[in-house]
């Protein structure tokens, strides 16, 4: 092989560096033994370099291809969508690596690298994320400088010092074109998240459900008032509304089960000052959206259901900013139409008989069903009902009668469950809603941090008069849970974040801790509102508002102009750096000190030698005599002696005469 | 005894007969050290002769004179076979070229074509006689004198002989203080003659040549002399640029400057000091500039940063 067609060896530790560093993010998702083809790779490909091992024979790199792909197809079960297709990529990426014979093969995995350090985003934009994707984005540009400079057979760490600065020269670029450049949305969409798990509340809900989202501290959203910030007990975000109960499990309505002129959702009156606020929500892959009551979305493409929740026609796979206005004390559907009547009383015939028959008596024995409500309230506070995130589990058939009868012990979705179904059993037009009751409330941005533990249930009971009434059964049970968080609620039992050993959560009591979190956390809101946020409207808006109007000419002549503006400094700075080009460290220290004593009045001549040169500032500033002589001394001898001394003693003089220039401070005449 | 002394002893010597010269004399002792030919330029009765009489006096080397005329041919010098009744044969009678140190005065009032029988023994080491090729005495230097051009009958040595003489140097009228004391020896001694002493044998000279070869040339100051030479073809004041045999003897003579400093390496000085003296015979003017040689390598001397590029 030509030289020419070498990897420096430097180029090559700095290849192998950058793809592990690129594959660790992707680690918790990937089978292990996809980090074993990495590891493997690297080892071979070092055996290589040593001259040990040869590369890959045709046969060998054909069978190692078809069994990454059996690989994926056993570990993922399929090789479409997100996660196993990443994993191929990965895959191939590592074994590129023992192919990696000529300067074209590492061209192609550094430029594989730069679209890997991509995927991540796939899977999440964290602010610790973006700061990583930096990172490796470094390392792989220091590859690629490496493969530019033939010589270096030494591992250096010089090479990623050039990289940064060159990476640092476009990063104005950067901040320009993610303001500017054209946010062009998919051209097609491919089910690409149809290995994600999808978080958060689900779309329907059965018993255990909600308790599952109990054990995680993940963040489901974050809220921002522009006014005070409600009690937690009012916090009750809306998410989704279950009115049909179908094999032990509540959903909703389906969109099309709906008769068309109720789909829309119907008119609310409001009065007086809403409370506004912007929620950002982490990608859940569903379409809901959460919010107080009664809300009324005031950013785009928000829309509004028949019971009053707000969805995203798309799934969120990003994180999600929108502003919203509520009005808590509305009135939802003072009137019922006679299909919502029917699908608020309808029941499963046949099932929890003990629970239909109960609720019968009791609604007889009561006067309204307002005082039907606070019955059945008041037997949760009086009989001995637990709150508890194990709850045992309740059978198959009528678990609402083994709930209300036997076990007693349940977690908010077995409450709410339970209660729409007395509700429903004694002519009460009711349904549970799912969503997040209370959060975190960060007091060094005043945002609202509602996390996955915050899921909750409750019920919503049709009242004549007074429409949709919040009842939750939840608060009769345990007034802990809403009043301080499921923490409280949850300290006898010891269970909270149990399984969540390293939750910074969990060690909030130690205040340095608790305030670097919360730091985080509201550096992260600004992140996600700033950044994140920065969508193709708010694009267009800030555009408006700067420039006055957008046309495409515009829109060209300002990303032109930005161009200019910002490459501008830096071709001046490259020419200049070529009309001086100071090869050798030495001759940099000189001309600083030439420079010093030229701001001085010493110019230096073109012609002049150094030592010409010292001899007339010597004469010219006789106090530093000394010191002029020295660093002439010292420079004389780097550039013209012999360098038969070693290099160490060469580094000793470069770094006297680096320190000597600097601390030669020639005063003014 | 070092270099240096010996340097000093050598230049001193000359000195005795050529006053107040002493950069001169060093310079053509450095051309005569880095095994080069040396061509001094001056009018008649600057001390040209005297200066190479004394030069292979100092080094002891045998000389012979050959006063150039306009009816001088090739044979004059290099030397004929003459046909001897005794033994029915031609026998080669060598000419004055076979020796050490050539003394080749007013070289251009001679014809081209004696001039140019001078090019290959300069260039080679050797001539060629009637088919026969005849290595000459090592060392071999010519010293050649001339006339400046715009004197009348002369014949202008062209660019390619020029080249061939590593220096020129140019005597110039001496210090009012040198040509008194001139002056005033004369009064004292009368007609006598004052006598030049070898005072570098020629193992020596062959050990300072060695010495020259080994003088350290770093890479900032080959960049210096490219960029001292990349000037002289890119510059609109220079019609020729230097050659790289020009180049080269430029580093050569540097070489040597500093070996008679004592220094084993080179400094951008010395690359100055004998810049005048190499350069300016090989530079020629561009038509529309008004200096001459001298004055194309002030401008190199002043234009090129001896730092960086």
């Amino acid at each position: 092989m030509k030289p020419d067609q070498q990897i420096p060896r430097n180029a090559l530790v700095w290849i192998i560096i950058s793809l592990f560093t690129l594959v660790a993010p992707h680690a918790e998702r990937l089978p292990l033994w996809v980090l074993g083809v990495y590891v493997f790779a690297a080892c071979w490909r070092i055996m290589v370099y040593q001259g040990r091992w040869s590369f890959p024979g045709r046969w060998v790199k054909a069978g190692l291809i078809v069994s990454s792909f059996a690989g994926i197809y056993f570990s993922y079960g399929s090789l479409i969508g997100l996660e196993p297709t990443v994993a191929l990529l990965l895959t191939a990426f590592a074994l590129k690596l023992i192919e990696l014979a000529r300067r074209q093969d590492g061209y192609v995995l550094l430029f594989l690298g730069y679209f890997i350090c991509i995927t991540e985003f796939l899977f999440s934009q964290d602010l610790l994320i973006v700061l990583y994707s930096l990172l490796n984005v470094t390392l792989v540009t220091t590859g690629l400088v490496a493969m530019h400079r033939p010589g270096e057979n030494q591992f250096n760490r010089k090479t990623i010092r050039l990289a940064t600065v060159m990476l640092l020269q476009a990063l104005p670029l950067m901040v320009v074109l993610f303001f500017l450049f054209p946010r062009i949305g998919p051209l097609w969409t491919v089910p690409i998240k149809s290995h994600t798990a999808k978080t958060g509340v689900s779309d329907f809900m059965k018993p255990g459900d909600i308790s599952r989202l109990g054990k995680s501290d993940d963040v489901a959203f974050r809220a921002e008032f522009s006014g005070d910030i409600p009690d937690a007990a009012d916090l009750y975000w809306r998410g989704l509304v279950f009115s049909v109960l179908e094999e032990g499990a509540w959903r909703s309505v389906r969109y099309y089960d709906i008769p068309a002129a109720e789909r829309r959702p119907g008119p609310v009156e409001t009065s007086g000052a809403p409370l506004t606020y912007r929620i950002i929500m982490e990608p859940t892959q569903q379409n809901w959206l959460y919010s107080l009551r009664y809300a009324r979305a005031t950013s785009p493409g928000v829309m509004a259901g028949s019971d009053h929740v707000l969805f995203s026609p798309t799934e969120l796979e990003d994180e999600r900013l929108y502003s919203v206005e509520s009005w808590p004390d509305a009135v939802l559907d003072p009137t019922l139409s006679q299909w919502r009547r029917e699908v608020e009383l309808r029941l499963p015939q046949g099932e929890n008989p003990e629970t239909v028959a109960f609720a019968r008596r009791l609604r007889a024995e009561s006067g309204s069903d307002a005082a039907f409500v606070d019955a059945v309230l008041a037997r949760f506070t009086r009989e001995p009902f637990a709150y508890s995130l194990n709850p045992p589990l309740l059978p198959g058939r009528n678990p609402v009668d083994a709930f209300m009868f036997q076990s007693r012990t349940g977690f908010c979705e077995h409450y709410a469950a339970a209660f729409v179904v007395t509700m429903r059993a004694a002519g009460v037009p009711a349904r549970v809603v799912a969503g997040y009751q209370g959060g975190e409330i960060n007091p060094v941005n005043r945002t609202v941090i509602v996390h996955q533990f915050d899921a909750h249930a409750w019920a919503e009971v049709w009242l004549a008069g007074q429409g949709w009434v919040r009842i939750d059964p939840t608060a009769a049970v345990s007034p802990d849970r809403i009043e301080w968080g499921l923490e409280r609620a949850l300290a006898g039992e010891g269970s909270f974040l149990r399984d969540s050993p390293l939750s910074l959560l969990r060690y909030r009591g130690v205040a340095w801790v608790n305030m670097l979190r919360l730091r985080y956390d509201a550096l992260t809101y600004r992140w996600q509102s700033w950044v994140n946020g920065f969508n193709r409207e708010k694009q267009f808006q800030l555009l408006n508002d700067v420039f006055g109007g957008i046309s495409a000419r515009k829109f060209i002549l300002v990303l032109i102009g930005s161009w200019v503006l910002i490459l501008g400094p830096v071709a001046f700075g490259l020419l200049r750096r070529r009309e001086r080009r100071a090869t050798s460290p030495s001759d940099k220290y000189y001309l600083a000190f030439c420079d010093k004593l030229s701001r001085v009045g010493v110019t230096r001549a073109a012609g002049e030698t150094p030592e010409q040169y010292s001899a007339r500032a010597e004469r010219a500033m006789r106090p530093m005599a000394e010191q002029i002589r020295q660093i002439t001394r010292l420079y004389t001898a780097l550039a013209y002696r012999p360098a038969a001394v070693a290099d160490g003693r060469l580094n000793t003089l470069e770094r006297e005469l680096e320190r000597s220039v600097r601390n030669f401070r020639p005063g003014r005449r | 005894m070092n270099t240096q002394a010996l340097i000093e002893a050598a230049v001193a010597e000359v000195g005795k007969v050529l006053l107040g010269k002493e950069p001169q004399i060093r310079l053509a002792l450095c051309c005569l050290i880095a095994r080069g030919h040396l061509l001094i330029e001056d009018l008649p009765g600057m001390g040209k002769t005297t200066l190479s009489h004394a030069l292979a006096d100092v080094l002891g080397l045998s000389w012979k004179r050959v006063q150039f005329t306009s009816d001088l041919l090739p044979a004059d010098i290099l030397g004929v076979s003459v046909y001897n009744r005794n033994d029915a044969s031609f026998t080669f009678h060598p000419g004055p070229i076979f020796t050490q140190l050539l003394l080749a005065d007013e070289i251009n009032r001679t014809t081209p074509r004696t001039q140019s029988a001078l090019l290959e023994a300069m260039a080679e080491s050797q001539v060629t006689v009637e088919g026969e090729t005849r290595p000459l005495p090592q060392p071999f230097f010519v010293i050649a004198t001339q006339n400046p051009i715009h004197q009348s009958g002369t014949y202008p040595l062209p660019e390619s002989q020029l080249d061939r003489f590593l220096m020129r140097l140019e005597l110039g009228y001496p210090h009012p203080h040198a040509e008194r004391e001139m002056f005033q020896r004369r009064q004292v001694k009368g007609a006598e003659r004052i006598a030049v002493e070898q005072r570098i044998s020629n193992g020596q000279l062959e050990l300072i040549r060695e010495e020259v070869d080994r003088v350290h040339a770093s890479d900032n100051l080959l960049d210096y002399l490219q960029r001292l030479v990349a000037y002289t073809r890119t510059a609109a004041e220079f019609a020729v640029g230097l050659s790289p045999r020009g180049a080269l003897a430029l580093l050569e003579c540097a070489r040597s400057w500093a070996v008679m400093q004592n220094r084993g390496h080179l400094v951008p000085e010395d690359l100055q000091m004998v810049l005048p003296a190499v350069a300016s015979h090989r530079l020629v003017p561009s038509g529309d500039y008004a200096g001459d040689g001298m004055a194309l390598v002030e401008l190199m001397r002043r234009n090129v940063d001896v730092i960086r590029g």
